[in-house]
């Protein structure tokens, strides 16, 4: 992973504007329930990720009753984490956030619309997800007015596979 | 697909076990075993009942005990319904909807000393602070039991008995005892909870009333009515459609008020900023705590999640 960061561009070919990493992977089976830390996820194309609440045929999220094909998987910036602690000294897990992947080097907020690699999966953006008063509920924490305009991503899945913690993301070539 | 919002967690009934006299122990599970919501020590949660009954209990067991919410329930005859449905009604593998877990005790790691005084089944809430306390090395504590005849729910107080943290009154030998006398004279280290009947919270009140404030902590068994905000006035909704009117409550959502008379107004972030609830408003004067209506559009529009109203009538075109 380090090499696709660090790795010098071929002169002549085409460089892609940012390489990001899979820093972090959570499902829950159930609206209000704690997200679960996990090495990898199987994500099946044009339905969802295997166990997860908003996997199409499952529908057990707070949303379900809404249904969207951009909430198959959703991103979430890990620089948002760190952002949430030094500007307003808020602790926010990853597990906390409630999206699926939380990625490092990925600019979630220019993606809308566009496709890309999450490991080996492909992915196109719907639209940037929304904070919900619900997320307080659930961490007792205030954080609905610090997560508006980043509060991740939300993305139908075009080609499934595994995700693991440490893949690359990639812009589609 | 489901046709309406997920609003509570949906828990399995894994074990009925019995508490003592009248008392029966429940454990709620999730249907796949995954973790449920995290709750502070002593913290409470509403169970949703069959027939449309709503009860609230506080949870017994450890906080990291977090794959089990454990209420005891003592069997009122001549109560309201909820422990009749739980006793008679409800068995191992029936499905109960709960809320979020609120509330619970603060045990704040400056207070070294705790005494409980707890009335009954009123113990609950201490047997999950007990075992927190316990398990997180702070044993500095004792709970005061006072029940007439043998205490309820001895099979989880055993160990706690036995380990030196109980002190039984019953009182079907002696005469209650006095709770100035076992919670004695202010100190700054020690923190003071009491759960009980009304007539021994009264006592602890008056017993507590030159403590600190927040030393001082009082579960009720029916719980009073959430804090709203202090300027917030009621207010008539007339629906000029369907012409119907409702009153919002002080401190309550327009969402709620729609919501609890049956009329579903898309709603998504409750915040004020996704825009999925706006509804025209045609008289009065709304106040607006939206964060994406223009001044035009609040001219027309409101965000029923957030939104209030400065006169005692707001008509909405609903």
């Amino acid at each position: 992973m380090l090499d696709m960061l660090t790795a010098k561009p071929v002169p002549g070919a085409v460089v892609p504007s940012w390489t990001g990493v899979v820093r972090y992977l959570h499902i829950t089976p159930r609206a209000f329930l704690p997200m679960r830390e996990m090495p990898e996820l199987t994500l099946i194309a044009g339905k969802g990720i295997e166990g997860d609440r908003y996997m199409i045929g499952r529908e057990e999220g707070f949303y379900s009753h809404k249904p969207e094909e951009g909430r198959q998987v959703t991103l979430f910036e890990y620089e948002t984490l760190m952002a949430l602690k030094r500007d307003h000294n808020i602790d926010l897990a990853p597990a906390e956030h409630r999206r699926n992947v939380t990625v490092a080097g990925v600019p979630l907020t220019h993606l809308v619309g566009r496709r890309f690699w999450l490991g080996e999966v492909l992915l196109e953006s719907t639209r940037l997800s929304i904070p919900c008063r619900h997320i307080e509920e659930i961490t007792g924490k205030a954080i609905f007015d610090p997560l508006i305009n980043r509060s991740g991503l939300n993305c139908k899945i075009l080609q499934g596979g595994t995700v693991r913690v440490g893949d690359a993301v990639r812009n589609v070539q | 697909m489901n046709a309406v919002p997920i609003t509570r967690v949906r828990t399995i009934v894994d074990k009925i076990e019995d508490g003592g006299r009248d008392i029966k122990v429940f454990s709620l599970v999730d249907p796949d075993r995954w973790e449920l919501p995290p709750f502070r020590p002593g913290a409470h949660i509403d169970l949703h009942l069959p027939g449309g009954l709503v009860r609230t209990y506080s949870l017994c067991n450890d906080p990291a005990d977090d794959r089990r919410y454990v209420v005891a329930v003592k069997r009122e005859a001549g109560g309201r319904g909820g422990s009749i449905v739980l006793h008679d009604e409800v068995k191992v593998g029936d499905t109960i909807g709960v809320t979020l877990p609120r509330g619970g005790l603060d045990l704040a790691a400056e207070v070294t000393r705790f005494t409980f005084v707890a009335g009954g089944i009123g113990v609950t809430p201490f047997l999950s602070a007990a075992a927190w306390l316990k398990r997180t090395g702070r044993s500095n504590f004792t709970l005061h039991m006072i029940a007439r005849g043998a205490p309820p729910l001895a099979d989880l107080l055993a160990p706690l008995r036995q380990s030196g943290h109980v002190v039984i009154h019953d009182t079907s030998v002696g005469q209650r005892p006095d709770v100035g006398a076992l919670i004695g004279r202010p100190l700054s280290d020690v923190a003071l909870a009491c759960c009980g009947p009304d007539a021994m919270i009264d006592d602890f009140e008056q017993a507590s009333r030159d403590w600190p404030a927040d030393c001082v902590h009082i579960e009720r068994f029916v719980p009073p009515p959430l804090p709203v905000d202090p300027d917030a006035k009621p207010y008539v909704l007339a629906l000029a459609r369907s012409q119907r009117e409702i009153t919002v409550a002080a401190g309550q959502t327009m969402l709620s008020a729609l919501t609890d008379i049956g009329i579903d107004v898309p709603a998504s972030c409750c915040g004020g900023i996704c825009g999925s609830c706006k509804v025209d408003w045609l008289e009065g004067q709304p106040v607006h705590r939206d964060r994406v209506l223009s001044p035009a559009e609040r001219e027309r529009s409101l965000l029923v999640c957030v939104a209030g109203s400065a006169k005692d009538r707001l008509v909405l075109d609903l």
